[in-house]
């Protein structure tokens, strides 16, 4: 979960830091163990020629126990020496007395040897490095014809291979350091600059969703990598299809509800002629024998009937198609009506229609886009449904909302059904879609929602909701 | 200026008037008879230097005209720096081309070894010590005296670390003492007679005796710390204040001697006539009218070489005197 929250343009730099660290940790442990090894060699290599330099001087001199001339030794050693200095040499005898020193001050001649020098007898130069004091101290015997006859004592000043070594130490420190965090911070822009293109595409990709598709700008592309580059020409490919691909769906919804108005003409026209026809035929009747009167008030009443159904056909027309009207109260009457208008399909396809509709008092919902809603559906389960099948219809008020059920027994409900009609999104339909697109804009508007169910009888339930304004509830009820 | 650091001690003649410059032999071998009756050492030596000498006259000629054709023989001591060699190399030539013989520089570790050529005839003169000079005066003649700050004369400095108070060579009882060389007047024989005429020798008045065989050393002992104190060739302190500022800085003056005859150039004299010896005595009483020897005069600190009497050295033949009788 941590893994994931932090970003890779910090993640990557943590872990160059890291294998630099390990890496400037392992070299520097080997490098100073590797100084600290070339100095002790250096140190150990430097005694011996010191002492052994001085022991074949001095022989003769300790047996004398000749102060002066081992003095004078000493004394020249020390100024003839270069580079690492010792900083005190004593010559002993047997006896543990120094016959002279470097520094007769500090170690006087015919005192007892300093406790800080080696007192274990060595033939051949000895040397213990002691880097708390910063110095080294050596000893070799000095002997005559296999015989001891003294010892020679040096004290060498480490300092400057201490202070070397620290130099080394702070050197590796500060070059690690600063090369760790160049490298770092190399690390850092470079995965930053390697992922914008992709916070770029993240970007367009969140605002397609809320605003529709739009292609990466060319100055953009332009400026970005060739593997970059390739992926922004299918963005911008895919950008335009989808857009094509959106236009062609809103044509696809007008050419819709063309079509669909210009069933429900067709069905209009037929409702109209059929009468037409009968009211002609009663206009000869009345001509012929007008001038009976049983026949006449026969005829005249088939003539009402027929312009009464007339009237009603186009004022359920004028009703559901007319937008610019002023929004009024939904009667049960204006569901009803409904009946009319898919009665030439119903007939069409000899299409069983049970129609349940509820004694509500008119509700404040606007008339027009209800009846709009429902006949959209109507007609939908018409096209679903095979001839000599049923269509089942129900319409009420329950719980302060009304519910209008449209039931048929057709294929089922086809996946993008729900997509359009449940989706809360501007979503754009891929194919032919029945004038869902309105039903759904129209619900959205009214604050309702439709969900789509399988129906007992294997066809297709969809359960329109429209909720109905609190303030008039209580009314209702 | 290391060049000055060398300073010779050369034989003198024995007895005469030094305008009549060197002494003959026999002369010579009758002043040995006279000084050796000073101590049993003198009568040894002189006992050696009559065989050395039966055996010339035994041979003859031979030897003295071999020696006569061959080189001058010059030897050094090496109470100051022997390691100087511009200064030897300027003092051979100028010595070649004043006396026209060929020269031959012999320096050696200490005055005894010095002195026993001298005697014993393996070399023509040499700048010796006062000391060895008035112990060997009957078989040694001076050639020249070194003129310093204007005498043929110095002295002998005690001398201690710089921030010691001491005032006087009592102060240095139980010291850690360095001298020079046990034949050297100013690095031991001033002291040794300092401490005779208090009824005191070095070896019970200090706690320990170093001879360093060189006055400089004699300095860098002190300032080192390796002797408390120490007995110098005060000609030598003057001319290292100036040219070792640093080592001598390190120690101060305790007390000065009497001044003393300075080491002379002596010769055998037994060849205090000969054309050699008589050539390096002009060249040296010379000296100062050329360049070529007011270069060496001016590297050594030294004004001119003067023809001195013997005389010039009885000061230090009393210090032995002292010696000897403090000492039996």
């Amino acid at each position: 979960m941590t893994e994931r929250s932090i970003p890779l343009a910090i993640k990557l730099p943590v872990v160059v830091t890291v294998f630099m660290a390990v890496v400037a940790a392992f070299v520097s442990e080997r490098v100073l163990v590797r100084l600290e090894e070339t100095q002790a060699r250096h140190l150990g290599d430097l005694a011996t020629v010191y002492l052994d330099g001085l022991s074949s001087a001095l022989a003769s001199p300790v047996v004398r126990e000749d102060v002066w001339e081992t003095f004078d030794i000493l004394d020249r050693a020390r100024q003839t020496n270069a580079g690492l200095k010792p900083v005190l040499t004593v010559v002993a005898n047997t006896a543990g007395r120094v016959i002279a020193s470097s520094d007769p001050k500090a170690v006087p001649s015919w005192s007892e040897l300093p406790s800080r020098f080696l007192h274990q007898g060595a033939a051949t130069p000895a040397i213990e490095p002691r880097d708390q004091e910063s110095e080294a101290v050596a000893r070799v015997d000095l002997s005559t014809g296999g015989q001891v006859v003294g010892s020679i004592h040096a004290v060498f000043d480490t300092a400057p291979l201490l202070a070397e070594r620290r130099s080394v130490l702070i050197t590796l420190i500060g070059t690690n350091l600063a090369l760790t965090s160049v490298l770092a911070g190399v690390a850092f822009l470079v995965v930053r600059r390697m992922m914008r293109p992709v916070g770029v595409l993240a970007g367009h990709l969140q605002a397609g969703a809320d605003r529709g598709v739009e292609p990466i700008p060319a100055s953009v592309i332009e400026r970005a990598l060739k593997e970059f580059k390739r992926l922004y020409a299918s963005y911008n490919d895919m950008a335009v299809a989808v857009r094509e691909r959106e236009e062609w769906s809103q044509r696809m919804a007008e050419d819709e509800r063309l079509a669909s108005l210009g069933r429900l003409a067709s069905g209009m026209a037929h409702e109209i002629n059929n009468p037409l026809g009968g009211l002609f035929n009663a206009l000869d009747t009345l001509r012929q024998h007008g001038e009976r009167s049983d026949v006449r008030a026969k005829t005249l009443d088939l003539i009402e009937r027929g312009l009464r159904g007339i009237r009603d056909v186009v004022r359920a027309a004028l009703v559901t198609y007319r937008a610019d009207e002023a929004p009024r109260l939904l009667h049960r009457e204006d569901v009803d009506d409904l009946r009319l208008l898919v009665a030439p399909e119903i007939r069409r396809k000899d299409i069983a229609l049970a129609w349940t509709n509820g004694a509500y008092a008119p509700l404040p919902l606007g008339a027009s886009p209800v009846r709009q809603v429902l006949l959209n559906l109507l007609l939908n389960a018409c096209e679903a449904t095979r001839f000599g099948g049923e269509i089942r219809f129900s319409a009420d008020v329950d719980e302060g909302q009304f519910v209008a059920v449209v039931d048929d027994d057709g294929p089922g409900p086809p996946d993008r059904l729900r997509s359009i009609l449940e989706s809360q999104a501007n979503f754009v339909p891929r194919e032919r879609g029945l004038g869902l697109l309105i039903v759904q804009r129209l619900l959205t508007d009214l604050g309702g929602s439709a969900t789509v169910h399988p129906s007992p009888s294997g066809g297709t339930l969809i359960r329109v909701v429209v909720p109905l304004p609190s303030e008039v509830l209580a009314d209702v009820a | 200026m290391a060049q000055l650091q060398t300073v010779l001690e050369v034989a003198p003649r024995s007895a005469g008037s030094p305008k009549r410059g060197l002494a003959p032999r026999g002369e010579a071998r009758n002043l040995g008879h006279l000084y050796g009756r000073e101590g049993r050492l003198f009568d040894k030596v002189d006992r050696r230097q009559v065989l050395a000498w039966t055996a010339a006259a035994v041979l003859g000629g031979s030897s003295q005209a071999r020696s006569a054709s061959s080189e001058l023989r010059f030897g050094l001591t090496p109470v100051f720096l022997t390691s100087d060699l511009e200064l030897l190399a300027r003092l051979k030539a100028y010595l070649e081309k004043s006396t026209g013989f060929p020269v031959r520089l012999i320096t050696r570790r200490t005055y005894q070894e010095i002195t026993a050529l001298l005697l014993s005839g393996q070399i023509d003169a040499a700048w010796i010590c006062g000391f060895p000079y008035v112990v060997y005066r009957p078989q040694l003649a001076l050639v020249a005296v070194p003129v310093w700050q204007g005498k043929p004369l110095y002295r002998s400095y005690l001398i201690t670390g710089r921030d010691r108070p001491a005032n006087s060579i009592d102060d240095l009882r139980g010291d850690v003492h360095a001298f020079s060389d046990p034949d050297s007047n100013s690095g031991w024989l001033v002291t040794a007679t300092a401490l005779a005429r208090r009824n005191q020798a070095p070896d019970t008045f200090f706690s320990q005796s170093i001879y360093t065989w060189g006055h400089r050393n004699v300095i860098r002992a002190v300032a080192s710390g390796l002797a408390q104190s120490g007995s110098v060739d005060g000609y030598v302190y003057e001319v290292m204040r100036e040219t070792d500022a640093d080592l001598v800085g390190q120690t101060r003056v305790v007390a000065r001697s009497d001044l003393l005859g300075f080491p002379p150039v002596a010769c055998a004299a037994s060849s205090a006539r000969e054309p050699r010896t008589a050539a390096l005595q002009s060249a040296l009483v010379g000296m100062r009218d050329t360049d070529q020897g007011r270069a060496v005069l001016s590297m050594l600190r030294l004004d001119a070489f003067s023809i001195e009497p013997p005389s010039l050295f009885d000061g230090i033949a009393q210090e032995v005197a002292v010696v000897r009788g403090a000492a039996g």
